[in-house]
């Protein structure tokens, strides 16, 4: 499953990179601007860079199985005493660990400027650990998708299954963005202000690694019915 | 006394290809029998589209048959623990992008191999398949016979009990192929079992212990590969102390002279030739190439089965 992982972060490295030049916006920002007058527009731009990687996740759990399918190389892999499952939790650890290196590289940044900027900085890694949190669910139901649907279907219907509770929450009541908590966790970093020492709520944290093992049991009961081989003949 | 389990066993296996819009069915494998015994070389044969791609896929549990199972090394197909003792190589390799020797300690560890063993094993296989010296360089700047050498080693890896090659020596060049053939030999010799796909009739007929034909989805032919060459219709009388004109088509060598005829004249020519005051040398089947037996069994070329609208 490691290994698995560790061959997909290195397969996006590419991607991963370019996400990691947003970052590097932010500390070079850091490094000419008057923070004491910027101060909210750091904060702002911050948040901005930060809700993108569920963006992301979503993108790499979509695409994940479909480029290896087309490039063939899962042939080579799971012709190895690799269990389906096996497999998707490695590619689910991947998903997971690329938007962590994100978010550690944006956290070590946001903790340098928004601190120069006066803003308590333990707020910034809890915001992380929630930004972890939904791209590891986000990404893993985009996965479930793409076990049977083409990337770009796979994101839809993935953008629409984390939409409609949030939806929900706007129209019904606040708790339906719980149901599949990504809204909730994105929301909670897009509203922190960090004037005021925030909420440190973890129950959606704990309740997106619960739902993470759900749609993965989900995904790998889908997958392990799936033909992987496009025929060639 | 308890029967030794096949290598490979498929047993009424049908795959059905369908299309979720328009209601199209292409039928790949249609009651599919074959087992293929421990310790041989067994050549895998058939036109494009006859189903040898989709058969191998089903086996290492890649596809799900429609109808049927089957069994590979005693266990059912698409068993992960079983594929430790399985080497695949696929049709068109395609490997990731990274230091050759790299790639084979990553495979090699997917198959729960480690520590020092991992890198020693990767030296010897690249040194099987001659890429030592290759070792260090990326396998996506690999040239596509060199890609396939690399293929070939991820697949010998594990020190598999069963080798499945899918088109093994499509891309490689002649000094390459002798290579393949060595290896496959010496495989055979270790006691291992290999599964042999190809459309290379010349290199079948040089290695192979058995072969089986599949067409439109059907096994066809199988046999030995001695027993299929054997021509059923026709004889070669080798005859010395008679002139070559007095049999149509014969041919001179070495002194001798060899009939050709059709097995039903045989007796009356033998008689000739004693009557002429000949001796008769030898009398032996005529030996057909893999291609002729190939192409007879496969005549009747067309596309796999289809129903449904196409």
């Amino acid at each position: 499953m490691l290994l698995i992982a560790f061959n997909f972060v290195r397969e996006q490295r590419w991607p991963i990179f370019v996400l990691l030049l947003w970052v590097l916006l932010l500390a070079f920002l850091g490094l000419v601007a008057d923070i004491p007058r910027m101060r909210e527009d750091l904060l702002f731009l911050f948040k901005q860079v930060a809700v993108y990687v569920v963006a992301f996740s979503i993108f790499f759990g979509g695409s994940a199985i479909y480029n290896e399918r087309k490039s063939r190389r899962i042939l080579a892999v799971l012709s190895k005493a690799v269990r389906r499952e096996q497999y998707l939790s490695g590619l689910v650890l991947g998903v997971t660990t690329a938007c962590g290196i994100y978010c550690f590289a944006l956290g070590l940044t946001g903790s340098w400027t928004l601190g120069a900027a006066g803003f308590p900085i333990s707020r910034v890694w809890f915001l992380m650990v929630c930004l972890v949190a939904a791209c590891m669910l986000a990404g893993t139901v985009a996965l479930m998708f793409s076990t049977f649907l083409n990337p770009f279907l796979a994101a839809g219907a993935t953008a629409l299954m984390l939409g409609v509770p949030w939806i929900a929450s706007q129209t019904v009541a606040a708790r339906w963005a719980y149901v599949i908590p990504v809204s909730a966790l994105t929301t909670t970093v897009l509203n922190s202000t960090f004037n005021v020492p925030g909420n440190t709520e973890w129950f959606p944290v704990c309740l997106a690694v619960l739902e993470t093992a759900v749609f993965w049991v989900i995904a790998a009961k889908i997958f392990s019915r799936v033909d992987i081989a496009v025929a060639v003949e | 006394m308890t029967e030794m389990p096949a290598a490979l066993e498929f047993d009424s296996v049908s795959k059905e290809y369908r299309s979720v819009f328009s209601r199209q069915c292409l039928r790949a494998l249609d009651g599919f029998d074959l087992r293929v015994e421990a310790g041989e070389i067994f050549g895998f044969l058939g036109p494009n589209g006859a189903g040898k791609s989709t058969a191998i896929h089903i086996a290492m549990g890649f596809m799900r048959p429609t109808s049927g199972q089957g069994h590979m090394l005693g266990r059912p197909f698409g068993d992960a623990w079983t594929r430790r003792h399985v080497g695949f190589l696929a049709e068109n390799v395609a490997l990731y992008h990274r230091r050759v020797d790299r790639l084979l300690c990553f495979y090699g560890a997917l198959n729960r191999m480690g520590g020092t063993r991992l890198g020693e094993r990767a030296r010897e296989v690249l040194q099987m398949v001659g890429l030592q010296d290759q070792a260090k360089r990326n396998a996506g700047k690999f040239s596509r016979g060199m890609l396939q050498r690399a293929g070939l080693a991820q697949a010998l890896m594990n020190d598999p009990k069963l080798l499945i090659l899918d088109e093994p020596t499509s891309a490689l060049d002649p000094l390459a192929r002798v290579m393949v053939r060595e290896l496959i030999r010496s495989a055979r010799e270790a006691g291992k079992t290999i599964f042999l796909s190809s459309h290379l009739l010349s290199e079948v007929e040089l290695i192979c212990d058995r072969v089986a034909v599949l067409h439109r989805g059907k096994l066809v032919r199988l046999g030995r590969t001695a027993d299929l060459l054997q021509s059923t219709e026709q004889t070669e009388i080798v005859t010395r102390g008679v002139a070559l004109q007095d049999f149509a088509g014969a041919v001179t060598h070495d002194g001798v002279v060899s009939i050709t005829v059709p097995i039903s004249t045989q007796r009356g020519v033998m008689q000739r030739v004693w009557e002429l005051g000949g001796e008769i040398v030898s009398v032996n089947p005529v030996r057909r190439s893999l291609e002729q037996v190939f192409l007879e069994v496969t005549a009747d070329s067309q596309p796999p089965q289809t129903d449904g609208r196409l």
